[in-house]
């Protein structure tokens, strides 16, 4: 399907319709599919604002191969078989071999639902190259929705000294600022993924967003809200409702939840609509030694330092700080069930 | 039961600290209050060294004409033997009292070791001795490594210390006691004693303003005076730490929480401390409620009670009532 440019319909002074170019944000997604993954990509495809201009593969949720598999499947449920994916790297920066969640996300990260192998197959680039090359042949215009470890990012601003300050903004899912992670206290998963990783890429001066456990962890899909879906005879309602099953039987044992956090989507919203959030600025660190390997901190400026510190000459990056759930539950909702 | 009836109802404490002028103002307080029975005085670094911290702790008795409440003095070094060299003058002053000149006192520190002392006193009175620790805590976790039942034979320690979910005050990551020694703030938290620690997310709740300043200089109370003389460093500190007109009183809030442990709220779990990296003196707290994935360093370890809340008018009202009557 060839992606045009919209065209907005507006009146000019004599009330004539006058059609006039919208800029569609390009978009890459950096992704572990992973079921709040697949959720996101495919609210990500069918909105206008965005042209989804290819997905990068990661480990996290499963394993990078399976990561791209999932990537590729998804594109093909969404009707965009053709954009590009390319496979990421399948381990950490450091650290060996990844650490893979598949008592959260089943075996084969879309809940134990055994998916038919897609058709198409990944590009010949890896995602550090196509990152790269991307962002160099449009600055200034492509935004990178990061819902992974951050090694491919990472890579990418070491291999391009100019990545960081060509790339229009990295919106990223991952930390927890002042609340518990998810892994254990200290850590949440992306970041505990890859901390090394993290933190070059919190420190590299792009411009940068962060939505972690603090905030999504506000944003509840509940089992009833996974029953409208499934019975609301949208295109993917049923087929988000049967991936979530086995991540929404986690959630009861590890939360005493019935229902799923919308960790991705949540941070998706944030680059939609940003005004359903608050955000706080501040440099950030990622702790890459110790019983708190993977937590985040950040600076909230409220004191004067006498010495230079961690943070001291680290350009602010935007954390989430707090969140209209209901406004985004809602829109998630509406948005997947109208497709 | 008169007198004796009373002398049994008062806590028994002893506080661990390194004058410091919200120390001086802690010590004060516990001096003039009914519900606490000061034992001993142990020192340690951290607004100042060691052995001026001694010298300090003997002068304010002196001032408060308590010569026989004995000093023990404590450790030089952190507990994995680093001599420390950072010191906070920059927020109490050279000589930890905010530059007023003291007369040095007459008075010397009982030959025994802080965590010596420390070690006696839970063995002569069990169940009975409250530790209030108001800086690193180096001199309780050698008390916890050479003697292996002492978490249970203290009755509480009670700390000025940590962090919990906002920023340090050294840097973004780390509070100062903590940081003064991490090593040993982790044993402490995880030594099994029971444990109420009360981080800065409470003390910068309890701000002693310029009117509250005014408050005392009016009064003719002893510790009042004396107090106020030594405030105007501490006070010009926040100012530019912090762009505030008031102090932050760590010490005397963790003071009131062993005379009334009412006056905060408390929530339950494990407390550890980061050793390594840029977060070191990082306090990290897990509530217990989670189910992870794997065993966690937090996982099977004794719990302890982190303040969560403080009516801060009221701690600087009834600070204010008890140094004006002295």
């Amino acid at each position: 399907m060839v992606q045009s440019l919209d065209l907005e319909v507006i009146a000019d002074s004599d009330n004539c319709p006058v059609s006039l170019p919208v800029q569609r944000t390009k978009l890459i997604i950096d992704t572990d599919p992973g079921i709040d993954d697949a959720i996101t990509i495919l609210m990500a495809f069918q909105l206008p604002e965005f042209e989804v201009i290819g997905l990068t593969t990661i480990f996290g949720n499963v394993l990078t191969k399976d990561a791209t598999r999932n990537a590729l499947h998804l594109c093909e449920v969404a009707g965009f078989p053709d954009i590009p994916v390319a496979e990421g790297c399948p381990e950490p920066l450091k650290r060996g071999p990844p650490f893979i969640a598949d008592f959260i996300h089943g075996s084969d990260g879309l809940g134990n639902t055994l998916p038919p192998p897609p058709k198409n197959k990944k590009i010949d680039k890896n995602a550090c190259e196509f990152l790269v090359d991307k962002v160099s042949e449009y600055p200034g215009e492509v935004t990178i929705l990061a819902l992974g470890p951050l090694t491919n990012i990472a890579l990418a601003v070491k291999k391009d000294r100019s990545f960081a300050s060509k790339v229009k903004k990295i919106v990223i899912l991952g930390g927890s600022f002042f609340a518990s992670g998810n892994i254990n206290p200290a850590a949440e998963a992306n970041v505990y993924g890859d901390p090394e990783a993290a933190d070059i890429v919190f420190t590299c001066g792009a411009e940068i967003v962060i939505v972690g456990l603090n905030v999504t962890t506000q944003v509840l899909m509940t089992d009833q809200d996974l029953c409208e879906l499934r019975d609301s005879g949208g295109r993917y309602g049923r087929y988000i409702y049967n991936i979530s099953q086995f991540y929404r039987d986690w959630h009861v044992k590890s939360d005493g939840i019935n229902g799923i956090y919308l960790h991705d989507p949540t941070c998706f919203v944030a680059l939609l609509k940003p005004h359903l959030f608050e955000f706080k600025k501040g440099a950030v660190r990622v702790e890459t030694q110790g019983i708190c390997t993977g937590h985040t901190l950040m600076d909230l400026g409220l004191k004067n330092w006498n010495s230079n510190n961690p943070w001291t000459g680290v350009r602010p990056v935007s954390v989430a700080w707090t969140v209209d759930a209901a406004a985004v539950i809602n829109l998630i909702k509406e948005l997947l069930k109208k497709a | 039961m008169g007198d004796i009836g009373v002398e049994n109802k008062r806590k028994k404490i002893i506080i661990d600290t390194d004058p410091g002028i919200d120390d001086a103002m802690a010590i004060f307080l516990a001096l003039q209050s009914p519900e606490v029975d000061v034992i001993g005085l142990t020192t340690i670094y951290g607004n100042v060294r060691t052995t001026l911290a001694t010298t300090n702790a003997l002068h304010l008795l002196e001032v408060a004409g308590r010569e026989d409440i004995p000093v023990a003095e404590g450790s030089h070094t952190s507990i994995k033997e680093v001599p420390k060299l950072r010191f906070a003058a920059f927020a109490h002053g050279c000589d930890g009292l905010g530059e007023i000149n003291i007369v040095p006192p007459k008075g010397k520190p009982i030959p025994q070791s802080a965590s010596d002392f420390l070690i006696e006193k839970a063995n002569e009175f069990p169940g009975e001795v409250t530790v209030v620790a108001l800086g690193p805590l180096t001199n309780i976790a050698k008390a916890i490594e050479s003697n292996a039942d002492f978490p249970q034979k203290i009755r509480q320690i009670v700390i000025l210390g940590g962090a919990f979910s906002v920023n340090g005050n050294v840097n973004p990551a780390t509070e100062a006691n903590i940081f003064g020694d991490p090593e040993a703030a982790d044993i402490v938290f995880t030594c099994g004693a029971d444990i109420i620690a009360v981080g800065i997310n409470i003390t910068h709740q309890v701000v002693l303003t310029d009117k509250d300043l005014e408050d005392l200089a009016s009064s003719s109370g002893k510790y009042a005076k004396y107090v106020c003389n030594i405030l105007k460093f501490y006070i010009d500190y926040h100012l530019e730490a912090y762009n505030i007109r008031g102090a932050y009183l760590h010490d005397p809030t963790v003071m009131f929480v062993a005379i009334d442990p009412s006056l905060m709220t408390y929530a339950e779990g494990v407390v550890r401390v980061q050793a390594d990296g840029i977060f070191r003196g990082l306090t990290l707290f897990d509530n217990m409620k989670k189910r992870w994935g794997e065993v966690t360093e937090w996982s099977n370890k004794p719990s302890v009670k982190v303040a969560v809340s403080v009516d801060g008018d009221k701690i600087i009202h009834l600070l204010k009532e008890r140094l004006k009557n002295s």
